[in-house]
């Protein structure tokens, strides 16, 4: 049962982010909290207990999330690895797309995938779950995946990348898709029940949409980075035209979880930092916006990770309407971030992980009191760390350090 | 499960088991009567007993609270999917998922010889198999070579909507989303089952087999053409029985969920058949698949539907205690003559006079039946046919269960 | 035609530059003059990247370009004097898997003359270790684009340390995760998120500039 103290605190959580998006100061800066593969060190289990076993990882979910309260709807469950080729694939079926989208540990037991690696299958028991990635398409098929994305997703790369669909219209691929409908349901269950024991905890739940820039996909999925970075010398109008036919996929992909009453729909880059301005803005840009703008369009905010460095395109943010969401940033500076966009866009990130684990309590807190000198004011801000994952070696007292600073200075 | 419901449903089981071994129990072991009134006695459509399953757990719930026996027909709805159970039977695992056709799984499956209340019927009808010729005289070598893969490759595209185009991502979505369905349906079994054990029943089932020659009357062939072929490709059918018999007692092996020591045996085709016929294409094969289940730790439950009079003394060329003989049409007295401590006979109620008949003559119905049929035990009471029409009169059915509580003591 | 092959290099111009350097390769001597302009070229795109002109796409682009014009032109230098600045063992840390920074850095390192020892990708602390004693580097380069890689590199260079081998060598350390503070925290030389600066840290560490 969850308390009424636990719906008004959670109630409290949810309207600081939503003041934070919305451009305005809210009473606290909102904190998402820290996470990954520390929590299960933190409940003293294995990467792979915490990845493959629900009870265990609702176990651990509930002492962190207890023990380290933070305003954002929580990312639980049982870690996933992007999968969105193959959510393409059946964008048709969206109740299929959520299990195939990001696939885990018991999900990947039943698709094996080929580019993916799990602790406690492939890996030590206690490392962190990869995505290895890989070339799937070659150059010569761009022009199939222009004429129709979706199929060329379904009949040429999923064979590809999925063991357990490799030959499909066998028994043995269809016996692969109940199998996973029977997990998915498993899944579901389970992960109610986990929901339910944070709500108890006074956190609320959100569903959001998920996609990639068009060319992000083709790169991360089909390509692999350094071929695609040589296509657009070597191909630049194929690859042009196949980011622009996967555009309505993707949009498809980021809209279909709003029936689930999802308002956000998050999209990671991962091309940006690789490509120079003029790179940027003829190939990846002009589809990544049509994306956010039709996101947008459809009522969403939208959620935007720029990783790695995005300074060098930092104004084209400019272009898209005033109050479309939110930029995350990696590497770039907030501050940098937010006397470019402050009243345009609510800007996320502004504690390295890296730091997390490597400074002293200290030190943490002095950065963090600086920090939220120069990012709070005006709002718009959502404190974040720039990466969603410490290790399991974080020390807990750098995390503690970083809670009671965010305790301490983040009152407006 | 509370004690004394355990205890109940110890006595419950306790008394099959032991009609079955032939002797006699405390009391005659009766199934109960059900069917489509049950969902009138709760007082809902058979289109929401069909395809809402909360209703459905309910309904049935309510019925068997009101009108207890030892092993409830607990209404099972929708159709096999046979041939899917063949295609799939090297993934047992998938069996519970492919194996039945309900309400909701027909929407993504779209089964070509299905018909649904609400769907492609009245609300308050019962469902419909409606079987066609779903393969060709000369695919009969196809068969032979390879029953699975035959099933897999050439009939459930043309049976199944969604595998029209088994490469195709409906197919695959279908399959995904059929699991996903039957895992909703599951939530509500659960906790009807969990319901059920509070009433005294164990969990169980039924395992299934089918005479290798009916698969291919109903699934394949159906059973006007079969009924030629047995004329003119004489040599093919009686290879292709041979072929099927095995993947269907793979198919056996995967419907055994734990705990479950019956396979149930409907038989279609025997009463079109005479008895030179019968022992020729027929009974060979069934026979072989009874001692085999036998083999794999099942008896058998045989349904000998309409008349199975002219083959009743094949049944004694089956090991004493082999199982149990559930007649529809035939006399259970005069099948009780020739069957009495080798076979354990199931039946006797006329489900026409339930529906007719009054409470008076049916009590009086049911006293003369039991009077002749319980000495020497070896003897179930069950309805001839499982399924009673909605209109059925509930103080018949009432009647019915008095009689047996009254009649039924040793 | 060095002129060209330096220009159409740093102009990016892929087929050009290998049209070029496929000619040039074939005359007296030419084998050497194709590599002294191809790690010319290779210094001068860094300097581009690191003056914010060039990004990553271009270093991958030159990388592979380097790569292609190598496979035809190293064959031909059989037996001439290659001058060598020293040695470096080079790997992605336990547990991260990320490559492709780790390959452009190779690439721009070997143009400035390194030999570079590439040990791969999620490489367990021993390797190192072992890669050390068999090739007796005077630089050891390791690689982190995950948080968790920090741990590794913590504990891969205590493990070299064990070994008795850190005095013998100089670590650098490389990839997205990696700071002054990161560098501190776990024992190492220098530390550069992008391959020009890493390249000449690399040669400092050297004693070469
Ligand atoms: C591309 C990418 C991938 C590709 C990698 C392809 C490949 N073969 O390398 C794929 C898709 C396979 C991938 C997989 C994963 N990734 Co990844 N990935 C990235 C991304 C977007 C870019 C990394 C990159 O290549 N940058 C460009 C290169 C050129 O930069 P660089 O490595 O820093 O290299 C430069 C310099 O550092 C220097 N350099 C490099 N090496 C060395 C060495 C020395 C000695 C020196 C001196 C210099 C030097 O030279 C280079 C050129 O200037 C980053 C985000 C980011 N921007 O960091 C995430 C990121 C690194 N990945 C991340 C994650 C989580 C993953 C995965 C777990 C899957 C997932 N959830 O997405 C897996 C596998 C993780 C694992 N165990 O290793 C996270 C890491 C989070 C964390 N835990 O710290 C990041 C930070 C994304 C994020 N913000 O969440 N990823």
């Amino acid at each position: 049962m969850v308390s009424p103290e636990a719906k008004k605190l959670a109630e409290e959580r949810a309207a600081r982010m939503q003041a934070a998006l919305d451009l305005k100061e809210p009473d606290r800066v909102p904190f998402t909290g820290l996470g990954g593969d520390v929590i299960p060190a933190y409940a003293g289990i294995t990467s792979y207990e915490y990845e493959f076993d629900f009870e265990k990882n609702r176990q651990a979910a509930v002492k962190w999330f207890t023990d380290f309260p933070s305003d954002s709807a929580p990312r639980v469950g049982l870690g996933g690895l992007d999968n969105q080729s193959m959510g393409v694939a059946f964008q048709d079926y969206p109740e299929i797309v959520s299990g195939v989208n990001s696939v885990n540990g018991p999900m990947n037991d039943v698709l094996k995938m080929k580019f993916v690696r799990f602790p406690g299958r492939e890996l030590d028991e206690n490392s962190a779950r990869q995505f290895i990635g890989g070339k799937n398409m070659e150059p010569e098929e761009y022009d199939q995946l222009i004429a129709d994305p979706v199929k060329f997703c379904f009949e040429v790369i999923m064979p590809r990348i999925s063991g357990g669909l490799k030959d499909l219209g066998s028994p043995a691929s269809l016996a692969t898709m109940a199998r996973f409908g029977l997990e998915k349901a498993r899944q579901d269950a389970e992960m109610a029940k986990t929901m339910q024991a944070l709500m108890e905890l006074g956190y609320y739940f959100a569903p959001r949409g998920v996609c990639l820039a068009p060319l992000d996909l083709i790169s991360d999925q089909l390509r692999d980075i350094p071929n695609l970075i040589l296509d657009l010398r070597r191909y630049p109008d194929k690859v042009k035209a196949a980011a622009e036919a996967l555009v309505e996929p993707m949009v498809k992909m980021g809209t279909m979880s709003i029936k689930a009453g999802a308002k956000e729909c998050f999209i990671p880059l991962h091309l940006n930092e690789y490509l120079s301005p003029k790179q940027y803005n003829e190939f990846y840009w002009p589809t990544l916006k049509e994306v956010i703008l039709k996101l947008v369009e459809a009522g969403m905010k939208v959620q935007v990770f720029f990783e790695g460095w995005h300074d060098a395109h930092l104004e084209t943010i400019l272009e898209l309407p005033a109050g479309w969401g939110t930029a995350y940033f990696e590497k770039t500076d907030v501050r940098k971030a937010k006397k470019l966009l402050q009243g345009h866009t609510c800007i996320m990130g502004g504690i390295d992980v890296s730091d997390i684990i490597s400074l002293t309590p200290a030190q943490l807190d002095e950065n963090i009191k600086k920090l939220f000198d120069e990012m709070a004011p005006g709002g718009g801000f959502i404190f974040s760390p720039n990466i969603g994952t410490c290790p399991r070696e974080t020390p807990i007292e750098n995390v503690r350090a970083v809670y009671e600073a965010v305790e301490k200075y983040g009152k407006y | 499960m509370a004690v004394d419901a355990k205890q109940l449903a110890a006595e419950r089981a306790a008394r099959l088991k032991a009609a079955v071994e032939l002797k006699e129990p405390d009391r005659v072991p009766f199934t109960g009567i059900g069917g489509d009134v049950i969902a009138a006695y709760a007082g809902i459509t058979s289109y929401e007993f069909n395809f809402d399953y909360e209703k459905q757990c309910q309904a049935i719930i309510k019925y068997v609270k009101d009108f207890p026996s030892d092993q409830p027909v607990i209404g099972m709805t929708g159709l096999g999917n046979h041939v899917a159970s063949m295609a799939f039977s090297d993934y047992p695992d998938l069996y519970p998922i492919i194996s039945r056709v309900d309400g909701p799984t027909n929407d993504i499956l779209g089964v070509d010889y299905c018909r649904f209340p609400g769907r492609e019927l009245d609300e308050n009808s019962s469902p419909q198999f409606i079987g066609r010729e779903y393969m060709s005289a000369e695919e009969y070598d196809e068969l032979i070579a390879d029953p699975v893969k035959f099933c897999f490759e050439k009939i459930l595209p043309r049976i199944v909507r969604a595998f029209r185009d088994m490469k195709a991502p409906e197919a695959h979505a279908a399959m995904a989303r059929l699991a996903l369905e039957k895992a909703k349906a599951g939530a509500a079994m659960r906790d009807m089952f969990r319901q059920l054990q509070e009433l005294g029943y164990a969990p169980g089932g039924l395992s299934v087999f089918f005479a290798p020659l009916d698969f291919i009357g109903d699934q394949l062939r159906d059973i006007p053409n079969l009924i030629k072929d047995l004329r003119r490709y004489p040599d093919k059918v009686k290879a292709a029985t041979e072929a099927v018999l095995e993947p269907l007692l793979k198919v056996s092996v995967n419907a055994k969920g734990p705990g479950v020591e019956t396979a149930m045996i409907p038989l279609h085709l025997n009463e079109y058949l005479s008895p030179a016929l019968y022992n020729e294409f027929y009974w060979p094969t069934l026979k072989e698949g009874i001692l085999r289940l036998a083999e794999l730790g099942m008896k058998s439950q045989v349904f000998f539907e309409g008349r199975h009079d002219a083959h009743l003394e094949t049944i004694l060329e089956l090991p004493a205690g082999w199982g149990t003989a559930y007649f529809e049409k035939t006399d259970v007295r005069k099948a009780k003559k020739l069957l009495q401590g080798h076979t354990c006979i199931m039946g006797g109620i006329d489900v026409g006079m339930v529906i007719s008949s009054t409470p008076a003559k049916l009590d009086e119905y049911i006293k003369e039946i039991l009077g002749e049929m319980m000495p020497g035990g070896g003897f179930i009471l069950a309805p001839n046919i499982g399924n009673l029409p909605r209109e059925t009169p509930i103080e018949n059915i009432r009647a019915v269960y008095e009689a047996v509580e009254k009649y039924g003591k040793y | 035609m060095r002129e060209e092959l330096l220009r159409s290099f740093v102009d990016m111009d892929e087929q050009e530059a290998v049209r070029i350097a496929r000619e040039l390769v074939e005359t007296e001597g030419g084998a050497v003059a194709v590599l002294d302009t191809c790690k010319e070229a290779m210094e001068e795109v860094g300097r581009l990247f690191e003056a914010g002109e060039y990004f990553l796409s271009e270093l991958i682009a030159a990388g592979d370009m380097f790569n292609q014009i190598m496979e035809f032109t190293l064959p031909k230098l059989q037996g001439e004097e290659v001058a060598s600045l020293g040695t470096m063992v080079l790997g992605t840390v336990q547990g991260d898997v990320h490559n492709i920074g780790k390959d452009i850095f190779k690439v721009m390192a070997e143009a400035s003359g390194i030999n570079v020892i590439d040990i791969g990708i999620d490489v367990p602390h021993e390797k190192f270790v072992e890669a050390i004693k068999e090739h007796k580097p005077e630089l050891v380069g390791m690689c982190c684009l995950i948080t968790l890689g920090v741990d590794s590199m913590k504990r891969t260079i205590e493990v070299i340390k064990e070994a008795g081998l850190r005095d013998d060598i100089k670590i650098i350390i490389g990839g997205g995760r990696v700071s002054q503070a990161v560098m501190e925290h776990v024992g190492a030389d220098a530390w550069a998120d992008d391959a020009a600066r890493g390249v000449r840290l690399s040669k400092e560490l050297l004693g070469k500039e």
